[in-house]
């Protein structure tokens, strides 16, 4: 059974390990930070290349660009701020659409290309599949904000 | 179909939350936390359909 002190050195010899490891953790220059923010948003896991994080950033491609195309397919529509129903609203735009609307561009060029290419830009809401495609193009866009965030992370050197 | 949507969702969710999660430092945690993620977004999902299938909406 270990004593009281060779607990303690237990103890003292891990949080010295971990402060060791930690110590490598240091900002990228500012402009590589930048650069890796905005390539974060208009191609997903492009932030992390320019990290260097090259598995993770395969895997957010992957898994978001392949959310936003899969929701294209299904009929998602993409969303635009619309005005609002009444005339007399206190807001003028309609603010769900907003909402979706500031998901979906989440997803960078996910949106900006089939935007201005017209494609899922027609509502097609008696398609069986428009809820489910939606959904996932919302997806897409909310977990590239997340991504997005984890890049700025890695590049203020307060992740690995 | 509605299940394999949400089979794909949570699937989706779980592997990129998993990544980005600042609790995990290694692959073999990122990926323990992610299976259990997905089986939870899984099980609560399933959990809340079988709660809300006899309400009449």
């Amino acid at each position: 059974m270990q004593s009281r002190d060779d607990l303690s050195d237990d103890l003292t010899a891990h949080f010295r390990a971990r402060v060791a490891a930690e110590s490598d953790l240091k900002p990228y220059p500012l402009p590589r930070r930048t650069l890796a923010l905005i390539v974060a948003w208009l191609i997903p896991g492009a932030g992390h290349l320019v990290l260097g994080k090259v598995g993770r950033a395969m895997l957010f491609f992957v898994a978001i660009v392949g959310a936003f195309v899969l929701g294209l397919a299904l009929h998602g529509r993409l969303f635009w701020p619309s005005p609002a129903d009444s005339p007399d609203a206190w807001v003028r735009v309609d603010l769900i659409s907003v909402l979706w609307f500031f998901s979906q561009i989440g997803a960078g060029l996910c949106y900006l290309v089939p935007y201005v290419a017209n494609w899922g830009t027609t509502p097609q809401p008696w398609a069986s599949t428009y809820e489910y495609g939606n959904t996932f193009m919302f997806l897409a866009g909310l977990l590239n904000y997340l991504v997005m965030h984890d890049a700025f992370d890695i590049g203020a050197g307060r992740k690995r | 179909m509605h299940v394999l949507m949400m089979i794909l969702y949570a699937a989706i969710a779980a592997t990129v939350l998993a990544a980005v999660d600042p609790r995990t430092d290694t692959t073999p945690q990122r990926l323990r936390h992610g299976l259990k993620m997905f089986g939870a977004f899984l099980g609560i999902g399933l959990l809340l359909s079988w709660i809300l299938f006899p309400i009449p909406w």
